[in-house]
């Protein structure tokens, strides 16, 4: 165990466990999605959804502790790393431009991840560590998004999610040390697509459901 | 004294193989007991360093620049000679060793030259194993192609980085010995000193650049690869931090200095643009495979190039040479751009410069092709200048670019000092009056890998020792000496900045001592150079102070030793009453303007004694023996 | 391109001994040439300051060619400036304007100590290489050198990365201070050999570690790197190395 604690704490060791949970994170972030979709068919799809989705309870535990592990690894190597890279210029730049390289998703990853973390506690108490007895996940969202205040955070909360993919997902493969001229075009392109997908799929939902109530 | 050259007996072929048997050699055991000093971490330096650790010794290796890997080694761009015949095109030792004798225009000595000729082929070997990226054809063999005027291909190359990859496989090497603990690394330290105890080299005395500390350090041995002076000239294409500074405190503590006026010129480089310049740009002299080389005929005719017509053209060098036109040697080609110049038929805004066109290559075989073959240095030249040479024809001059004099060696690379040895560009050895392209890569790291860890085993196996360590009075001599001069070039206080004086300085010898040299010049020089120095010391200002990092102070010292030197230089061109290979006093040329010898008189190497600040320098020669070649008269016409 | 003179406002990082903290000091550089370089430029500024009395402003330099990776300085905010694949000493001045004003800072890393003014202390970046930036091979006697075919491609490659001047331009420019350009290019240039395979493993391992003892930051795929390397290094060379790493630590 000793050479995996060694390597896993060195600068490439610490962006693998990002880039591994980060891409948990975005397959669990297009299943959310996938799901998600069903809210735009009205409460008794999404209902009946919530309901086949129950039938897999046993495995949903298991997710569950692994997005929790995810997460925990996630944020905590990400805070590590935020500050340590700080360290690292003990004086700043009294002018400081950017060459290129640097974009908006890639300059703000520890922000950005920083306020989903944020974002994703609130969420969780609006829609999981509720009585479900009492409120229907249906009706959570209700709730929620009849509040104007959260429909706006949930819409800019998305959109920080689909900022973070999209330097996040080429970004995991580059450390994965996937990175070749030939592929990486096509893995710039699919981090965009799910940015977007993320961010818009998951935007209209607050949007649809003040609509619909 | 005599200069005992120590060239093993024998035929010409086994002398290296006899010798190194002949060599005491030091018990494996005893090897971490010796301490050996190198000083300079270029080719010849790194190679040395590393290998002397390899073999066991305690190394420490110092180095003006930040890191080992900067030295001026880096900047060589054509390539590496190697008597491989790969190409199976007729290469073999002898012919390497033939053209590296004729090509110094037979002032070489012959045992030296083979044995470099010989182990060329392991340097290539050793580099590859060290992981030197090459050019590879497509079956994944390694590429040649001919260079400098061969006609077999023998050079070795990295794209244009060959310096570059071969230092850093050297460097590579150096820092595992590092790592290993038999290697300490002292950068940013200028050697200002070597320390004689009992006639022996036992110690040098540096400066450290960053505190101005001076420190002693001792050893058994200490080996110097410090590189050329060419900055004597102020412009040249030389790194900024070269310097005669190690070599020529050397040569006062009794290391005599060989031919100092062998001075090459190299024809292709960026013209001169300002007086501000810093330095000049090498151009690879590959481009004139294509790139054919004019003046307008009428002089001070300053209209574009693009408005000359063709019939007011002077294609000199096809003019002159017809056979080999634009492809003549290194010094014809620089000789031939000066004379122009001086006639007033020079270009650009200075009237110091010919024109270097590719306006027929293009046309003849398509931008793309030239692209391919120039591309880079094209693009090189166009960040420099601000010009595309696809449009415009280039300016090129000449510029001093590498100097074949030095400390003299004996075969085993010991100078006239004992203990103290010379490699690379810092000894006289190999190339006699003119260097062949490609060729001082091959030298460096030969002297560094193969013949210094032998040799100096020898050395340390037969000469009694005793322990010395820096608290000897001799290193406390040292550091005062070079702490008055530093005390003294501080409170001169004067008008002048050191660059001004070195760039006067610069001036005078490539007017007098340059491509080509005159008699009454070259007195003229002599004394102008003088009167500089004694300005120099009444009217220098050096700001800052002598225990901080102060780049000035580091100049003036440089500078002042240039001055010296200078003097030498001339001198010793002064002496030297024929043309050789770079060498050119126009008294002595043929009816075809070429190098006429004096093999009768001047077949020996100049080499120079010290005899103190105010008096001139003794003369000592040692002949030049051909046994294996004829002497012959070159001739490109 | 005609020459012409320009006059420029200099803020320049003024550190020392009698300074310790350092701060901007502003210097006009009048009638400078547009073909100067970058270095040149300082050169007359300098001996104006010297003619002053003011100490001239020290910074690195040597080859003044664009290979030896001695100089530096971040200019305006960016490392040698800011033309593409170019370093100080080759950035000329005529990509300066009349009346600009041009702030000069020394690279700026905790691995990067300033020593004085613009120059710091990169010893860093040869510890890196000292921790495996190399084939253990003794001179003496290798096989020849055609013994091992090397694929062009391969080669081609290796010397893409062997190209790297080590001029720590990668660590200026990156907002994290990580060395990891610098250390991908060597683990690269060498993995791409099969000179470089029997090492392959503990030079991926131990340059990594080193890397990290040296207090560079770590990398965050930001590509700034990539950006402003005047060689051309391409961030696939830390995708080649993370490679490399990943192999060694789960073999
Ligand atoms: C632009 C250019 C291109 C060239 N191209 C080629 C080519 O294609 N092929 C070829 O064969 N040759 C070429 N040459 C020539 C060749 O590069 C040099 O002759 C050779 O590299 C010299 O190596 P060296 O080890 O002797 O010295 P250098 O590489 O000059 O090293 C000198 C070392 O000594 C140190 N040093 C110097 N003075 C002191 C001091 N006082 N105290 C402490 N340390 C000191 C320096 O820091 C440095 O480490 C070229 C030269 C130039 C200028
Ligand atoms: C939906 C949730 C999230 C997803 C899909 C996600 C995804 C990713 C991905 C794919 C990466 C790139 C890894 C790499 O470059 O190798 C990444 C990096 C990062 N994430 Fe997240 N992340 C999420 C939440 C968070 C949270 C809550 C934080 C918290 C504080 C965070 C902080 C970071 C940081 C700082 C990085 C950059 C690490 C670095 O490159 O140095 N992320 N994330
Ligand atoms: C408009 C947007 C969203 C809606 C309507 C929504 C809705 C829901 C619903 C209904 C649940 C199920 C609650 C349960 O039964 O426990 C849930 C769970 C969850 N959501 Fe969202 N969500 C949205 C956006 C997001 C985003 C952007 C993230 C992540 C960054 C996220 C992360 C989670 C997590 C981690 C869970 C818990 C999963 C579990 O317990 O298995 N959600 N969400
Ligand atoms: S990778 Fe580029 S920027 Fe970094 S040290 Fe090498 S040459 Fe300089
Ligand atoms: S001075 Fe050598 S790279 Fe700029």
């Amino acid at each position: 165990m000793n050479w995996f604690a060694q390597n896993i704490s060195t600068a490439i060791g610490k962006k693998l466990l990002m880039a591994v949970t980060g891409f948990g994170f975005v397959g669990f972030i297009l299943m959310h999605l996938a799901g998600n979709l069903s809210f735009y068919f009205g409460k008794d799809a999404f209902l009946k959804y919530v309901e086949t989705l129950h039938t897999l309870d046993p495995i949903i535990v298991v997710v569950e502790l692994v997005l929790l592990a995810l997460a925990v690894i996630h944020v905590s190597t990400g805070t590590i790393l935020f500050f340590q890279n700080r360290r690292a210029r003990t004086t700043r730049y009294a002018v400081n431009k950017t060459a290129g390289g640097r974009t908006i998703g890639s300059r703000t990853m520890p922000y950005t991840g920083f306020l989903i973390l944020l974002f994703v506690i609130l969420h969780l108490s609006q829609f999981h560590f509720i009585d479900h007895a009492v409120q229907t996940p249906w009706d959570a969202a209700v709730d929620t998004f009849n509040n104007g205040l959260f429909a706006l955070i949930y819409m800019a909360a998305v959109i920080l999610v689909g900022i973070h993919i999209r330097h996040g997902f080429w970004s995991l493969f580059q450390t994965l040390g996937l990175n070749n001229e030939k592929y990486m075009p096509l893995i710039q392109t699919i981090g965009i697509v799910i940015a977007v997908a993320a961010a818009v799929g998951f935007f209209f939902v607050p949007v649809y459901i003040r609509a619909v109530i | 004294m005599t200069l005992e050259s120590k060239i093993p007996a024998g035929p010409l072929q086994d002398k290296w193989d006899r010798h190194r048997f002949e060599l005491k050699l030091v018990n494996p055991a005893n090897k971490k007991k010796f301490n050996i000093i190198v000083v300079g971490t270029g080719l010849a330096g790194a190679s040395a360093a590393a290998t002397l650790a390899e073999l066991g010794y305690n190394v420490k290796n110092f180095c003006i620049q930040d890191s080992p890997r900067r030295a001026h080694s880096i900047a060589a761009q054509g390539g590496i000679n190697a008597a491989k015949n790969y190409a199976n095109d007729g290469d073999s030792i002898w012919r390497l060793f033939y053209d590296t004798v004729k090509g110094g225009d037979f002032r070489a000595r012959e045992a030296n030259v083979y044995r470099l000729a010989q182990l060329s082929v392991n340097i290539i070997d050793q580099c590859v194993a060290q992981g030197v990226p090459f050019a590879r054809e497509y079956g994944g063999l390694l590429d040649n192609r001919s260079f400098g005027g061969a006609q077999v291909s023998r050079t070795f190359y990295a794209k244009g980085q060959t310096g570059q990859q071969l230092l850093l496989g050297a460097y590579s090497s150096l820092m595992r010995q590092v790592n290993a603990g038999k290697v300490e690394i002292l950068p940013r330290r200028e050697m200002l000193d070597v320390v004689l105890v009992d006639g022996k080299a036992r110690g040098i005395v540096v400066r450290n650049l960053v505190t101005g500390e001076l420190e002693s350090h001792s050893a058994h041995a200490v080996v110097l690869a410090t590189g050329g002076y060419g900055n004597a000239y102020f412009l040249s294409t030389n790194a900024m931090s070269s310097n005669v500074t190690a070599a020529y405190r050397c040569y006062k503590k009794g290391a005599h200095f060989a031919n100092p006026c062998f001075t090459q010129i190299h024809p292709t480089c960026i013209p001169v643009h300002g007086t501000y310049q810093s330095k000049l740009t090498l151009m690879s002299e590959s481009l004139r495979n294509d790139g054919r080389v004019w003046v307008p005929k009428e002089p001070g005719d300053n209209r574009p190039p693009g408005q000359i017509p063709e019939s007011e053209r002077d294609y000199y060098l096809e003019r002159k040479y017809p056979s080999f036109g634009n492809l003549v040697p290194r010094d014809v080609a620089s000789r031939n751009a000066k004379e122009q110049c001086d006639m007033g038929k020079g270009v650009g805004e200075t009237g110091l410069a010919v024109y270097l066109d590719f306006a027929d290559a293009i046309a003849r075989d398509g931008r793309d092709v030239i692209a391919g073959k120039y591309g880079n240095l094209f693009e090189m030249y166009e960040k420099i200048t601000g010009e595309d040479p696809y449009q415009t024809p280039m300016k090129i001059y000449p510029a001093v670019h590498y100097t074949m004099g030095g400390l003299w060696v004996d075969y085993n690379l010991m100078t006239t000092i004992d203990g103290l040895f010379a490699l690379g560009e810092a000894n006289f050895s190999d190339h006699g009056a003119n260097r062949l392209g490609a060729s001082a890569l091959m030298q460096g790291l030969a002297d560094g890998y193969f013949i210094i860890p032998y040799t100096i085993g020898g050395y340390l196996a037969g000469t009694k020792l005793p322990e010395v360590d820096a608290s000897a009075p001799e290193f406390a001599e040292s550091r005062s000496q070079i702490q008055s001069q530093v005390d003294k070039l501080l409170s001169v206080s004067g008008k002048r900045t050191v660059a001004d004086f070195h760039r006067t300085l610069g001036n005078i010898l490539w007017d007098y001592c340059g491509i080509a040299k005159e008699e009454e010049s070259l007195k003229k020089a002599k004394q102008m150079i003088a009167e500089l120095r004694a300005e120099f010391w009444e009217n220098v200002t050096v700001p800052g102070d002598a225990a901080d990092f102060n780049q000035a102070l580091e100049n003036a010292g440089r500078v002042a030793d240039f001055m010296e030197f200078g003097e030498l230089m001339v001198t010793d061109a002064l002496e030297r009453k024929e043309s050789c290979g770079c060498h050119f006093n126009t008294a002595y040329q043929t009816e075809d303007h070429e190098a006429l010898r004096d093999d009768d008189n001047y077949c020996h190497v100049s080499v120079w004694q010290y005899t103190g600040a105010d008096s001139d320098p003794v003369l000592h020669t040692e002949p030049l023996e051909f046994e294996n070649v004829e002497l012959t008269q070159r001739s490109y016409k | 391109m005609s020459t012409q003179t320009i006059d420029l406002t200099l803020k320049v990082w003024r550190q020392h001994k009698n300074n310790p903290r350092g701060s901007l000091e502003t210097y006009p550089a009048k009638g400078i040439s547009t073909d100067m370089s970058f270095l040149e430029m300082l050169d007359v500024v300098n001996e104006q300051l010297t003619a002053e009395g003011i100490e001239p402003i020290a910074f690195d330099h040597d080859c003044r060619e664009g290979i030896c990776g001695m100089c530096g300085a971040v200019v305006n905010g960016r490392a040698h400036g800011h033309m593409p694949e170019t370093t100080l000493c080759q950035l000329h001045m005529r990509h300066f304007k009349n009346g600009d004003t041009i702030v000069i800072e020394p690279w700026r890393a905790r691995a990067f100590p300033v020593i004085k003014d613009l120059v710091v202390d990169r010893n860093a970046l040869d510890k890196i290489i000292q921790a495996g930036g190399y084939i253990s091979i003794n001179a003496g006697g290798p096989q020849d050198g055609n013994a091992i075919p090397v694929p062009r491609d391969n080669a081609e490659k290796a010397f893409n990365a062997a190209a790297c001047i080590g001029c720590g331009a990668c660590v200026a420019a990156c907002p994290n201070a990580s060395a990891m350009l610098f250390a991908g290019a060597k683990i690269s240039h060498l993995a791409l050999l099969p000179q470089g395979r029997p090492e392959a493993k503990k030079r991926a391992l131990s340059m990594v570690r080193a890397m990290d003892t040296l207090g560079f930051g770590n990398c965050s795929n930001e590509a700034e790197c990539e950006a402003e390397c005047p060689k051309g290094i391409s961030i696939r060379e830390i995708a080649r190395m993370n490679r490399e790493f990943i192999k060694a630590a789960l073999s």
